[in-house]
């Protein structure tokens, strides 16, 4: 097996990966970088997120006050340390960004510009256009090839991590053109790999996000946290989820029924006029979004279509103009997938998973429990998003966190002096080998890969989701448990080596089902509603700080269900309070004013 | 742009209740590793109004044959993973639509121009070698610290580069170019074009360094003003206009030698 | 790095694959065509030079019916040519800006065949009233 020795490996290629390569080779350019993506850079899923990033930048916004968006719409249980080194940062990393040359939209004037998200109380998402994650994708993996210490291993699949001796020794990948094994050796690991939302069915993600990096550390002892906190986009399209961003609400778009009535004004979140209004109707927080839809659903006032229910995101008033300039990809993907003119007609939209709020527990440095493990970007669970994430915070926490990341793998490299035990090394990569090529080795001509995957998707589609019940969790934890059971005795039709992608696939599989056992799991036993984990069982419909304002942590149980415990929020200057948005929050927030 | 005529998709109207759905053929090239010539293999499935011919392959691979290999992720074309020919057009799978080719049969092949490594994945590695050649960063034209907040640019000078900067590496105008295909040392359509974006963007200095390739016989000089590569771009980057004015920048340079004072 | 078996598909005959291509081959072959009018016009000077018996030989054979039907030809081919060129012509020139709009591309082109036709007309309303 062909072995490369690096410093640092970092296992992904989007945004919060090329943003550590780039913090490690500036931070240290005589470290040698490992970049290993299972696909190019460029089509990281960063590459979709469309809205933008959020940088406290006018002069009558504060620090405290994206601090206090934050923790709100995570329902207080954010930790609060590191939503203030979070808010702090912000605004340095989207200079940065604009500094290597992303095309953020800007004002007449030559300022960058703008615009108001949900959840937020001023103006701070920072957009280029409606492509801000293409953007800043592109302008991270471009300035990447300015640093010859990065090396990239693209189109390689990283099937284990390896810790021996108490800390990170480096990954193995699986080199997908050949299917050949590449150990690669390292005294630092940055996991960058994203969320997990392909566990469910109706999801705005592409179909590299199966939660990799975050099974590869569970695997290894690290907890999951807070993985019960799944994020329903309120706007996407019916059937192949793909996501019409909030910035389409962010430019003054509305929610209507079947009748054509605004419905949000029924769910706290009016009154509907004037609009648009800051943290009122439309851009409430994505979590009340979504279970306003799950009740207009069960009201019989949604609009029925092939793929499901629906509403209607009507853009018509925003003018083709503004349409153009602000939400050309918006456009393009109404008429190019549904025949519609957002300038003539409303757009069906409902919501589907999006963002995985938990994963890998990290430290404002980025650490991980194990040492020289770090992890940034959606598979970590930095504790900035809590319960719930505001739209254009996960953009700012790539460049943020992965920032972070890279500087603190660099130091923790160069610091780390004699490489772990070789031989003991090339042993659990021989064996990690031989797991991997087990599944090329059973029979074939049982159950297909697919009746595995899609039950697995429907069963976390049917217990987690926008409201969750008891019955329905446990139905839901055991099919996973039953369809572990599946998966290892699964064959593949495909049993060649170079470019098996269901080979791939598969090992993804693996991935996801022990993603979404940590998931279920924890649903189960926070018996509270919080942000986007809302229950309907009597005693757990209301926020129970008493006894839930904790994080929950999922370790793997060999052959069994995973076990849960709890960990504490860090809370700082924030004391939990409620979240009110729309009529009410304006009232919280007069009555706070006048009480200072 | 390739005719992406919807015919009333929003209607979703499926064939009626109770009736067999419709069947389309799917003939897709195939070729493994080491396996002699490609051949053709094809299937028929059920396909219904919004299904893209990337939806079908999946149906295919989940269904029929796991060992049918192409590249994808978003589904929404911005990630620009599952480019091939379609009916010998270069397009995006996940944007081309069953309704728009019904009542088939299907033809589908690796993206043109390329060497095949699996079924519909091509060897993308000479176009990536070729991003990284052109400098594709900000060289910046007047130093700036972070403290000192972003550069200054205002909303034409943004449209000057910007349509340029929505390249998704899909490299359909690569497959669309003869030139390339005869003769693969040509820098390209894709990679021009991101070239272009940098030095059309106020705030880099680095034209001069990128135009060395720019007027290389790899460079611009190997077109012969095809244009087939914007026509079937998805994102209308236009890299047709990206390599020709630099053809009309590259004769300039070479005569501006000749004035005084310059090297 | 183990070695990958890729295939590299033919180019030949890649011309007729695609009815755009045949558009840009024909495109490239009317140039045959302009060096073809290029000689007949300077076959003509020589003869000019030569004197006038020899110029009449040649506009003779300039009104004969083979070469009148050889330069209808010409002038479908010559029209293809033109337009061609005018469709081509945008992709070479940076954004035109009038009025703060972007100049679209059927614009210039359909200005520059304008300008063809007209310069076209005038040419041949000056040589019929020199006639």
């Amino acid at each position: 097996m062909e072995v490369f020795q690096a410093d640092i490996a970092i296992v992904g290629g989007g945004g919060a990966a090329l943003r550590a390569a780039i913090a490690a080779a500036e931070a240290n350019p005589r470290l040698a970088i490992a970049l290993v993506s299972k696909v190019y850079p460029m089509r990281s899923h960063t590459v979709a997120a469309e809205g933008g990033s959020a940088a406290v930048t006018l002069e009558e916004d504060s620090l405290e006050n994206h601090f206090h968006d934050t923790v709100a719409g995570g329902d207080w249980l954010c930790d609060q340390d590191a939503v203030e080194y979070f808010v702090e940062h912000c605004l340095e990393e989207m200079v940065q960004l604009e500094h290597w040359g992303c095309p953020w939209s800007r004002r007449p004037d030559g300022r960058v510009n703008v615009r108001a998200f949900g959840g937020m109380k001023i103006e701070r998402t920072w957009f280029a256009a409606d492509m801000t994650g293409f953007h800043m994708l592109h302008t991270l993996f471009q300035t990447s090839m300015k640093y010859p210490s990065i090396r990239r291993f693209d189109e390689h699949f990283v099937c284990d991590l390896f810790v021996d001796e108490g800390r990170v020794q480096g990954v193995l990948a699986i080199e997908v053109a050949t299917g050949e094994f590449r150990l690669i050796r390292s005294h630092a690991v940055v996991i960058a790999t994203g969320g997990a939302g392909r566990v469910f069915r109706q999801n705005t993600n592409g179909g590299i996000v199966t939660g990799d990096g975050m099974a590869l550390a569970y695997r290894h002892g690290v907890p999951l946290r807070d993985m019960e906190f799944v994020q329903y986009h309120p706007t996407c399209m019916p059937g192949p989820g793909l996501l019409f961003t909030e910035a389409c609400r962010g430019e003054g778009g509305i929610l209507v029924n079947k009748d054509g009535y605004r419905y949000l004004q029924d769910y706290g979140l009016g009154p509907p006029d004037p609009w648009p209004r800051k943290k009122a109707m439309e851009l409430g927080p994505r979590d009340r979004l979504s279970q306003a839809f799950w009740h207009e659903q069960r009201k019989g006032r949604t609009i029925p279509t092939i793929h499901g229910d629906a509403v209607h995101l009507d853009l018509r008033h925003l003018g083709r103009a503004k349409l153009t300039e602000r939400l050309p990809q918006i456009c393009e993907l109404a008429e190019r997938f549904l025949g519609i003119d957002p300038a003539e007609a409303p757009i069906p939209v409902r919501p589907a998973v999006h963002y995985t709020m938990g994963g890998i527990p990290t430290d404002v440095g980025a650490a991980t429990p194990i040492p020289g493990l770090f992890a940034a970007g959606e598979c970590a669970s930095s504790g900035i998003h809590g319960a719930n994430r505001l739209g254009s915070n996960s953009l700012a926490e790539l460049c943020v966190f992965g920032k972070v990341a890279g500087e603190q793998a660099a130091r923790f490299a160069a610091g780390a002096g004699e490489a772990g035990n070789g031989v003991a090394l090339r042993w659990q990569a021989q064996d990690a080998r031989e797991e991997a090529l087990r599944l090329l080795e059973r029979p074939s001509g049982g159950e297909r890969l697919a009746q595995i995957r899609d039950g697995m998707a429907k069963a976390m589609e049917q217990g987690c989701g926008i409201y969750r019940l008891a019955g329905e969790l446990e139905g839901t934890c055991r099919t996973l448990a039953e369809l572990k059971g599946r998966w290892v005795a699964l064959g593949l039709q495909d049993r060649s080596r170079a470019w098996n992608t269901e080979w791939l696939t598969a090992i993804e599989l693996g991935f996801q089902l022990d993603v979404a056992e940590a998931m279920a799991h924890s649903a189960l036993a926070r018996r509270e509603s919080r942000g986007a984990h809302q229950r309907l069982d009597p005693g757990c419909l209301e926020r129970d700080d008493a006894r839930f304002l904790k994080h929950t942590l999922a370790w793997r149980v060999h052959a069994g269900a995973p076990r849960i415990g709890w960990s504490d929020v860090v809370i700082t200057r924030s004391p939990p309070g409620t979240r009110a948005y729309g009529a009410a929050g304006e009232a919280a927030e007069a009555a706070e004013a006048t009480g200072k | 742009m390739p005719d992406t005529s919807t015919h009333g998709a929003a209607s979703g109207a499926s064939p009626a209740p109770g009736a067999a759905p419709e069947r389309i053929e799917i003939q897709v090239l195939r070729y493994a590793p080491g396996g002699g010539a490609p051949a053709t293999q094809s299937w028929t499935i059920p396909w219904t109004r919004d299904m893209s011919v990337l939806q079908a392959l999946q149906y295919i691979k989940d269904h029929l044959d796991g060992s049918l290999t192409f590249r994808w992720s978003c589904r929404m074309a911005i990630c620009g993973s599952c480019g091939m020919m379609v009916n010998g057009v270069p397009r995006l799978g996940c944007e081309t639509f069953l309704r728009d080719l019904a009542p088939g049969p299907v033809r589908l092949e690796a993206l043109a121009h390329f060497p095949i490594e699996r079924d519909l994945v091509v060897d993308a590695e000479d176009f990536i070698g070729k991003l990284a050649k052109i400098k594709p960063y900000i060289v910046p034209k007047e130093p700036r610290g972070l403290d000192e907040g972003t550069y200054f640019q205002t909303p034409e000078e943004l449209a000057r580069y910007e349509s340029f900067s929505h390249c998704i590496n899909c490299m359909l105008c690569y497959a669309a170019c003869p030139q390339y295909g005869l003769d693969p040392k040509f820098l390209g359509p894709g990679a021009t074009a991101l070239l272009h974006r940098y030095n059309c963007d106020s705030r880099d200095g680095a034209r001069e360094e990128r135009m060395d390739l720019v007027h290389s016989e790899e460079g611009v000089w190997s077109c012969t003003a095809v244009g087939y590569c914007s026509e079937v771009c998805p994102k209308a980057v236009d890299p047709a206009s990206a390599v020709n004015q630099n053809k009309t920048a590259s004769a300039l340079d070479w005569f501006a030698r000749f004035l005084p004072g310059r090297k | 790095m183990a070695i990958r078996r890729t295939y590299l598909r033919p180019m030949d005959g890649w011309w007729r694959r695609d009815p755009f291509f045949l558009r840009y081959m024909a495109r490239e072959a009317t140039s045959v065509f302009v060096v073809a009018y290029a000689l007949i016009l300077l076959w003509g000077l020589v003869r000019l030079a030569e004197g006038e018996a020899r110029f009449d030989a040649w506009l003779a054979w300039l009104a004969s019916p083979l070469s009148v039907a050889f330069h209808v030809l010409l002038l479908a081919v010559f029209a293809y040519h033109t337009w061609s060129w005018f469709a081509i012509m945008p992709k070479t020139m940076p954004p035109v800006v009038v009025g703060g709009r972007r100049l679209p591309a059927r614009a210039i082109t359909a200005a520059g065949v304008a300008v063809a036709v007209a310069a076209s007309a005038a040419l041949f309303a000056l040589a019929t009233v020199l006639a």
